[in-house]
């Protein structure tokens, strides 16, 4: 089974506070943390799982900044065989569609089974590129994928719906599916497994050694343009209960009693 | 004129909500844009529901397939592409679900078209619609534009566009032959599968303590059990703690867990993504505790407080149990 495995490097927003940058279009993100998008991780270890099982190869690909290299040697320190980093400054601004577009052409010419990546990236949480890419490869696609086995030639899997409700699905390979978190445990990677591949080759590809005309990727082979970004308005909120853990835990307390909280 | 066009969704023969929130922010577009209205229905059978959309929207286009008695993204795509290929310009909209999130992006491949996901709002000047939707967590908003194209897709998010019946004279009902009659689909349904059901059942609970990725990765749990247990509520949580395995699938509030309708809500640790915050009903008194003022959770909270977990916590039930006496 020959497996390629797409993933984003993003910033931590989870839990960071965040700010707008001047004129608007994005947010500050040099003060951020970066790392490999929390889905696309579960994506690297069900390949890598997939490899263990059954055989084959699984190849670890990312658009990304030069930072990101990181990501892709943690990748291979998680037992991926070869990593490639698609990067030019020409690729900086590329929405979901010039991503795709990038990864495809990089794909185009390579034999797989299966393209693996996250439904969605905690960054734009748009959802795009898995699906995209698998219509310019021509090879059918679903998400939120929650379990996966292989048939001859075939693909069974779960994927999921709203409210707790599942489908069992079937599918013929080649096929790329984006995985939901939680279809398995990420591995913990070892010092050991990273010195394994500190110095391993992780090859850098431009817009040109890919064959593509910087018209197709960026804003300008962009489909859709981010015009303003903005933090949400404020609304009536919460009474923040001000005060100490002690002073504050006091008051919620009495107001959890009052309201019927305390059982 | 730009024409509008809304892809019904239907699961076990019924139109799902969705269906007719993207009827309603269609009506809205097609006003906006001055466009005509139009409802696709796919279906193996589309009696009844091609009635009930013709009710609320002047045409629905209807290809009957027995392919189509699920959704199946494959001979959707297949299909729709090959509807709309001349239709240009127009906008296709249709829900966020997870079903339309295999569809969305290979379609507006397969039509060339710009894409925007999980709307929850449209703009429309000098004949441009533009879309609002969140990035980073679903904590940043932003506006998009489409670059001017003729064709465009969009999905919305869920609960945001509420329907109201417009009422008016029946539309009509057009069939169409199937596009995709003799293909055999790469993607075949088998069946539903249910979620497994535990031992506690979050959704008939009254008292929830909620706990979210803000409790850290190696958390005590101990100590919102036992605050869970002098609240005489139940556990429950938003995905992250599950996809740790530190709950069970069963304890997940949200869209794609359970939807719970409590007397009060006690969210530790939760951001308050959308999808979560979907899960919870009713209009239930909220309490949030969470590090990041921020948090889009004390946006929908009545009551907050800012703060370690670790200190809140074992306070909070100390302050609980000297009230029970």
């Amino acid at each position: 089974m020959d497996i390629i495995v797409c993933v984003k490097w993003v910033p931590d927003t989870s839990e960071a506070d965040l700010a707008i940058a001047g004129g608007a279009k994005d947010i500050k993100k040099d003060d951020l943390d970066h790392d490999i998008n929390d889905w696309d991780r579960f994506a690297v270890e069900e390949a890598v799982q997939i490899k263990e099982k059954v055989g084959g190869k699984v190849t670890v690909v990312s658009v990304a900044p030069e930072d990101a290299e990181e990501m892709l040697r943690e990748s291979l320190a998680r037992g991926a065989d070869e990593a490639f980093h698609l990067w030019d400054d020409a690729f900086e601004g590329s929405d979901g569609y010039a991503v795709a577009t990038i990864l495809a052409k990089f794909i185009k010419d390579r034999p797989f089974d299966l393209i693996l990546t996250g439904t969605l990236a905690d960054d734009d949480c748009s959802g795009q590129v898995g699906g995209m890419l698998a219509a310019m490869l021509g090879v059918p696609n679903a998400v939120l994928v929650s379990s996966i086995e292989f048939l001859d030639r075939k693909v069974k899997f779960k994927k999921e719906l709203e409210g707790g409700l599942y489908e069992a699905v079937e599918m013929d390979l080649p096929a790329q599916l984006s995985v939901a978190t939680g279809l398995n445990e990420p591995r913990f990677v070892s010092i050991r497994a990273v010195r394994k591949v500190a110095s391993a080759e992780i090859p850098v590809i431009d817009c040109g050694e890919l064959g593509l005309d910087e018209s197709q990727v960026g804003p300008q082979g962009s489909k859709i343009q981010v015009e303003e970004v903005a933090m949400p308005p404020e609304g009536e909120g919460a009474e923040i209960i001000g005060g100490g853990a002690e002073e504050a835990a006091g008051r919620l307390a009495e107001i959890l009693k009052e309201k019927g909280g305390i059982g | 004129m730009t024409r509008i066009f809304v892809l019904a969704e239907h699961r076990l023969q019924k139109l799902r909500d969705a269906t007719w929130e993207a009827l309603e922010a269609g009506r809205k577009l097609a006003a906006d844009l001055g466009g005509e209205l139009n409802c696709i229905l796919l279906t193996d059978n589309a009696a009844g529901m091609a009635d009930e959309l013709a009710k609320e929207c002047p045409k629905v286009l209807v290809v009957e397939d027995p392919k189509f008695e699920t959704f199946n993204s494959d001979s959707a795509m297949k299909a729709l592409a090959a509807i709309l290929s001349d239709k240009a310009p127009f906008m296709l909209v249709m829900g966020n679900s997870n079903s339309m999130m295999d569809l969305a992006p290979g379609l507006a491949v397969a039509l060339d078209a710009a894409l925007a996901t999980d709307c929850f709002a449209f703009e429309v000047k000098d004949g441009r619609p533009a879309a609002f939707r969140q990035m980073y967590n679903y904590k940043v908003n932003a506006k998009v534009s489409f670059k001017g194209a003729e064709k465009i897709v969009v999905t919305l998010r869920g609960g945001a566009f509420p329907f109201s019946s417009g009422g008016g004279a029946a539309g009509a009902v057009e069939k169409i032959a199937s596009p995709v009659a003799d293909e055999a689909p790469r993607k075949r349904f088998l069946n539903y599968v249910e979620a497994e059901k535990g031992d506690v059942d979050i959704a008939s609970a009254d008292i929830i303590v909620s706990l979210g990725r803000g409790i850290g990765d190696e958390p005590d749990m101990e100590i919102f059990e036992s605050l869970a247990d002098a609240m005489g509520g139940v556990l429950a949580c938003s995905r992250p703690i599950v996809d740790k395995n530190l709950l069970p699938k069963y304890h997940q509030v949200g869209t794609s867990g359970v939807e719970v309708k409590p007397k009060v809500y006690l969210a530790l640790g939760i951001s308050g993504a959308f999808q979560h915050v979907g899960g919870i009903k009713g209009a239930p008194l909220i309490v949030a505790v969470n590090k990041d003022a921020k948090a889009p959770i004390f946006r929908v909270a009545q009551y907050g407080i800012v703060g370690d977990l670790n200190e809140v916590v074992p306070a909070l039930e100390e302050k609980i149990k000297d009230l029970k006496g």
